[in-house]
């Protein structure tokens, strides 16, 4: 009842932003820039690099991270951004309000074939397989008996859908989305949110830092991280911080660089399939933007 | 005294109008008479393919090539001028003598629009008159998705 009536709250905070908005939205987008894109235009774009993301599960290797696939289409309302579709409600000079789908995140530390390893591909992305190292699934280090053995409940691919808020203020970037579990695996609710600001220049290149935290409802938590009669998770609140840098190489060529910070929730983290408290993703590589 | 006035209104309303009648049907024998802009011959028909050239996107140009064909119930001596290149007018003159029909097929590179016409072979009377249109597609845009809570974006 608390949640549902937080989710209303948010929802009805968003609703108020975007009409006061809506009244002082002065311009639109009248060319192609970083903020704004041409309608039925898409991009693709690869990152070749070495990086890692850290994996926090008992046995779990971490993720090598190589190639880095980018792709995007924006229609006049529906887009897709690599694994998440949406249909733009309102596209002002300040806030846009969307509804999105976007795939449940924590599966990528189960799973080295989930889609999203995908879109950091490595060479040993598609082992195959249940558990993200192919080794086998992480033990529970507080079962009395075999614990090694101990089966691992299935983690299928789940998405959510929900209102996503994105707004501009001066150089901060902003994202807000409410996401419920649509695929009928978790029922849970998360909710996203970040700030993004430029914060300096380097060698030629735009250093950005961001600030965000996810928060997961038990359900969600639970069917990641809990074990039936032996641990029930609670919701877990996650933040991150991240560092990134970019230059511009040539036309086509970039470098990119960023390290990624995030705190797991203690009802992750107390987890006894979780034997860390951070996950951290780092890459450093060159980007070949193959259309824009 | 009004009545009066109203006669002498009428009479000067009746000749108003037959002077403005006869400088009507003036206008129209001379405007048969001009020799450049006169109206198109109906008995020669001209058409070009494409019609349209549409740029969409980043495109600035058209390049295509452009097919013109007339025909006629009789024979005809006529040149195709192409106009709206006034760079390669002079060159861009394809003539025919005594034909009943003819196409012509040349290359064209255009930002604007193409007219073709179909004149006799003093270049004053325009026989035909076809354009190629260019359309320029109104380009929207829109917001990029800001996602700041996306770690690779």
């Amino acid at each position: 009842m608390r949640t549902q009536r937080r989710v209303e709250s948010a929802v009805a905070a968003i609703g108020c932003l975007l009409v006061a908005s809506a009244t002082f939205a002065e311009s639109e987008c009248t060319a192609s820039t970083a903020e704004c894109v041409a309608v039925g235009s898409w991009s693709f774009s690869v990152a070749l690099g070495a990086g890692v993301r850290t994996n926090p599960v008992v046995h779990g290797q971490d993720i090598p991270l190589v190639l880095v696939p980018q792709f995007s289409y924006y229609g006049k309302r529906f887009f897709i951004d690599n694994l998440d579709p949406g249909v733009t409600l309102f596209d002002g000079e300040s806030n846009t309000l969307s509804l999105v789908a976007s795939p449940g995140y924590d599966r990528v530390f189960f799973y080295r074939s989930d889609l999203q390893n995908f879109f950091v591909f490595s060479p040993m992305s598609f082992a195959g397989g249940s558990g993200a190292t192919g080794r086998p699934p992480p033990a529970l280090q507080e079962t009395p008996a075999t614990p090694h053995a101990l089966p691992q409940p299935a983690r299928k691919v789940t998405y959510l859908a929900g209102p996503e808020w994105t707004f501009k203020h001066g150089s901060l970037t902003g994202q807000v989305d409410l996401l419920h579990e649509i695929t009928g695996r978790t029922h849970g609710d998360e909710l996203r949110a970040a700030i993004g600001m430029p914060v300096g220049s380097l060698l030629g290149g735009d250093l950005n830092a961001r600030f965000g935290i996810t928060w997961k409802s038990a359900s969600t938590v639970n069917y990641y991280y809990g074990y039936p009669g032996l641990y029930a998770a609670g919701w877990a609140l996650n933040p991150f911080i991240k560092l990134g840098y970019s230059r511009p190489l040539s036309k086509k060529w970039q470098l990119d660089a960023f390290v990624h910070e995030e705190r797991l929730g203690n009802a992750i983290s107390d987890s006894p399939i979780v034997d860390k408290h951070y996950v951290t993703t780092a890459f450093i590589g060159a980007t070949y933007i193959f259309h824009q | 005294m009004h009545q009066g006035m109203d006669v002498r209104g009428s009479s000067t309303a009746f000749r108003r109008a037959w002077t403005a009648l006869a400088i009507i049907a003036g206008l129209s024998i001379a405007g048969s008479a001009l020799p450049a802009s006169g109206p198109a011959d109906e008995d020669i028909r001209l058409e070009i393919s494409p019609r349209i050239c549409t740029l969409t996107g980043n495109e600035k140009q058209c390049a295509t090539p452009v097919r013109a064909q007339w025909r006629s119930k009789h024979d005809e001596s006529l040149c195709l001028v192409i106009l709206g290149r006034p760079e390669i007018r002079q060159e861009v003159r394809h003539c025919w003598e005594h034909y009943t029909a003819g196409t012509y097929t040349i290359d064209l590179v255009f930002t604007e629009d193409v007219v073709f016409q179909l004149r006799d072979v003093s270049l004053d009377h325009v026989l035909a008159s076809e354009a190629l249109r260019v359309i320029r597609e109104a380009i929207q845009y829109r917001h990029r998705r800001r996602q700041p809570w996306n770690i690779f974006n």
